[in-house]
């Protein structure tokens, strides 16, 4: 079955997302530490840095996934993942709906 | 100590989420909305972030075992995240009241259908394994397109609202409607969970309605349980574990139904 088996592919997929679970994860506890130390606006930024690298690793993933379906030459994946992209970058610039 | 609160609590709800494949997401909001009066829609939000950080741990593990079918789940995915972002929209002009009950009635139809199923959440079929320890997937070809992408955006949609994975919608819909193998239909449904609930939790994050302070005591708590969680699960009786997610949520949905009646002030 050609939809699945492709071990490089999955491989570079999951990295992506280990990397940013990782890194979200240290950021965010350094932030907390951080909070028990210093009574500023610095540990909260920190975490909101760690909250933003989150929202970003799906962003990140549907990107790298993009581009090695268009190293494929594989086209309508290509187009299948732009499309996913626009949805979640859409969601980014129009923030409708606030209060 | 607020933190480590909220950090117990991720951690405790990372390790059920890990035995029972179900998303921590619903347990943590209606926790924040009842016992420590966070508003719905912030409690909706900030357990977003939990659910993308459960999803990118625990799919990697499974794109890693080769079960994930990426194309069909980025196909999907264009519904998912398409229904989840308009309904973020609309969350913003929902009344506090409708989208607690919507919860509570959530939380119930949750319940009754694991209930229903003997308590049995994951796959755990005998699956069948070559030489090497690999596991074997017989060959298949997704069917019926048309019906897996409406039900994706229904359950997106859902996502968008609630701030939930909606994996009891794709993965019996992945499985019986579009043929694909039960494995690779939870594996895929993980996997699309992160690329849906940011779909939402940007235009939540955009609208304030995601609380920093909250998201990453509760963040942090949930990847450590969930790490734990998955090292647990194949030595554990998940059936016990199943009963107790089920009286915890039919406790909340209980709690929150009281607390609609009472016009919120028993929180």
């Amino acid at each position: 079955m050609s939809q699945l088996r492709e071990p490089a592919f999955d491989r570079v997929v999951a990295l992506v997302l280990r990397v940013g679970a990782f890194t979200c994860f240290f950021v965010m506890l350094t932030g907390l530490l951080m909070g028990l130390f210093v009574h500023d606006s610095i540990p909260e930024n920190i975490e909101r840095a760690g909250v933003l690298l989150m929202l970003a690793t799906p962003v990140v993933r549907v990107l790298v996934a993009g581009i090695l379906f268009l190293r494929e030459k594989d086209w309508r994946y290509g187009a299948i993942s732009l499309g996913v992209l626009t949805i979640l970058l859409l969601g980014a610039v129009f923030g409708i709906g606030e209060h | 100590m607020f933190s480590a609160l909220l950090l117990v609590m991720g951690f405790f709800a990372g390790i059920l989420g890990a035995l029972t494949g179900i998303g921590g997401g619903v347990l943590l909001t209606p926790i924040l909305a009842l016992h420590f009066g966070i508003p719905i829609r912030q409690a909706i939000g900030t357990s977003l972030v939990a659910v993308i950080t459960t999803s990118a741990a625990s799919s990697s593990v499974h794109l890693q075992r080769h079960t994930t079918d990426i194309r069909l789940g980025m196909t999907l995915e264009l519904a998912t995240a398409f229904g989840a972002a308009v309904t973020a929209y609309l969350v913003g002009y929902f009344n506090r009241n409708v989208l607690e009950g919507l919860f509570a009635g959530f939380l119930l139809y949750s319940s009754i259908t694991i209930l229903a199923r003997g308590g049995k959440l994951k796959d755990e079929e005998a699956v069948p394994a070559n030489t090497n320890g690999e596991t074997i997937i017989p060959p298949y070809e997704p069917q019926r397109y048309p019906l897996g992408l409406a039900a994706s955006l229904v359950a997106g949609g859902l996502s968008g609202l609630l701030g939930i994975g909606g994996g009891p919608i794709k993965v019996p819909v992945m499985f019986i409607f579009m043929k694909v193998p039960l494995m690779v239909a939870t594996a895929t449904s993980n996997f699309m969970i992160g690329v849906t609930a940011a779909a939402s939790a940007i235009v939540y994050y955009r609208r304030g309605d995601i609380l920093v302070e909250i998201a990453a005591p509760l963040a942090v708590g949930v990847f450590l349980g969930s790490l734990l969680g998955a090292r647990l699960a194949p030595r554990i009786q998940t059936k016990y574990v199943v009963y107790l997610l089920v009286a915890i949520m039919l406790y909340l949905a209980g709690h929150l139904c009281v607390h609609l009646l009472s016009g919120g002030s028993a929180a």
